[in-house]
């Protein structure tokens, strides 16, 4: 294995990983939001909310994540308002992982039993007090395994951005690449960059997880 | 304090309560007993709204339940609840179990609920458990638990559904115990239970239920030694013959 390429090329691969970070971490932050937003229409009692959240989640889960990425990427030029591909790249993505989070979410709150709702409403509380301190806590300990696999996909996903001219990781690599020729050591060093995001993280689940399991 | 007035409900087809009547004073003790699926946990319920009725009267202490202007967080401050499977908080120590809701529905600092939970736990036997968490409380101390939970709003009512019927036998006495002091304190009760012995020697007034319908109520020495209804005879042969 060559790693001049990567001692070469280190700015490249920085500015591209950093590139994955900013947009790993905005779409994370911006599809839990999103995600827990739509989890809550899936589960009220309003009927139109109620089929706005299942219709957003079936659509923007059944297509795939490239398409989503089209929509915001030429979407809004069309309409006279382009977004650039790291933008566009990073909000399609938000969107198409929100879909999967307000399932993930949906799930949790769901497998918490009926008698807490019960126990905690009969006893005057309302039903946002009763979310808050009944039902999230206890969602958040089932959620957590599913969330961090969501996010550890977002990472992963992230890559998408290439497609677009999103300023990411695999965009660097490409162009790194076609000037060395040496396409399999430039992206074995990319590995190494997913990994060095993508390991911690799941370490860092699994520890919160037990954490959790530990308390009651 | 409890008036059920004509009230009819339905599950889609299913009759599940027909024409109910039922008045409770302040300071009653009622029992209601009658086979599985007759209807007695569905009106208990029906008292603090977790059942809406179909048709129908119902006040609580003269407010109508199923109104729209109801204030229902309101009425359950009044209301006490004890379930049959507990469901204490599992998250939430035994003292945050019981001071949550005085703290967020009353408006009680966090000093003062505690010194009130305490003084339930006190009552109902296990202050040594106040920072335990319910997983490692046995079934009967989880029940006396939620009987403190639900004392600590000082509700004006207390409803028990089948309150010791996922116990196992050894536990059912100290649950019982806490009821009976409750009872002889003056609290208004609605207990649903199979314990007839409880019935027997608790309730001011004991109402027999089968089908969704009140079939016979009296009080317990008349219920017990000569029921009116040929259904409550059944009933008591097959649940006391043993």
């Amino acid at each position: 294995m060559d790693f001049s390429i990567l001692t070469d090329y280190f700015g490249l691969y920085l500015e591209g990983f950093w590139g994955t970070i900013l947009s790993s971490v905005l779409a994370l932050i911006g599809s839990f939001l999103l995600g827990s937003v739509i989890a809550v229409f899936r589960i009220t009692t309003v009927k139109g909310l109620r089929w706005f959240g299942t219709g957003y989640v079936e659509f923007v889960r059944n297509i795939p994540l490239l398409l989503v990425v089209y929509i915001f990427y030429y979407g809004p030029s069309a309409l006279g308002f382009p977004l650039d591909g790291f933008k566009a790249g990073t909000i399609g993505l938000a969107v198409y992982t929100s879909a999967f989070i307000a399932e993930a979410i949906r799930a949790g709150i769901m497998a918490v039993p009926k008698g807490q709702m019960e126990a905690a409403r009969s006893s005057g509380l309302s039903y946002i007090q009763t979310m808050m301190h009944v039902i999230l806590p206890q969602a958040i300990k089932l959620v957590i395994p599913p969330l961090g696999n969501q996010f550890i996909n977002l990472i992963k996903n992230s890559s998408v951005l290439t497609i677009v001219a999103g300023m990411d990781l695999m965009y660097f690599a490409d162009s790194i690449s076609t000037e060395t020729y040496r396409t399999f050591d430039t992206y074995i060093f990319v590995a190494v960059f997913y990994l060095v995001l993508t390991l911690p993280l799941s370490y860092g689940v699994r520890v919160w997880e037990r954490r959790l399991q530990r308390k009651y | 304090m409890i008036d059920f007035h004509q009230v009819e409900k339905h599950y889609g087809q299913f009759h599940v309560l027909k024409t109910i009547d039922l008045h409770v004073q302040e300071g009653e003790v009622v029992v209601v007993v009658g086979p599985s699926g007759s209807g007695k946990s569905t009106m208990l319920r029906c008292i603090n709204r977790l059942e809406t009725i179909t048709s129908g009267g119902l006040t609580v202490d003269g407010i109508t339940v199923n109104e729209r202007k109801t204030d229902i967080n309101k009425l359950r401050k009044e209301i006490g609840m004890v379930f049959q499977h507990f469901n204490l908080y599992p998250h939430k120590k035994v003292i945050d179990n019981i001071t949550l809701a005085p703290i967020k529905v009353l408006g009680l600092s966090k000093a003062e609920a505690e010194k009130t939970a305490m003084y339930y736990l006190e009552k109902v036997g296990i202050a040594d458990k106040a920072h335990a968490y319910p997983s490692q409380l046995s079934g009967g101390q989880q029940q006396r638990v939620a009987i403190a939970r639900g004392l600590a709003m000082k509700p004006k009512i207390m409803l028990f559904d089948e309150p010791t019927s996922a116990l196992d036998p050894e536990m059912v006495g100290e649950v019982l115990d806490v009821m009976r002091t409750l009872a002889k304190e003056g609290m208004t009760m609605v207990v649903v239970t199979h314990e007839m012995g409880f019935a027997k020697e608790v309730a001011d007034r004991v109402i027999f239920m089968d089908q969704g319908q009140i079939v016979e109520e009296a009080e317990p020495a008349q219920f017990f030694a000569s029921p009116r209804e040929e259904r409550t005879r059944t009933f008591l042969s097959r649940v006391l013959s043993h």
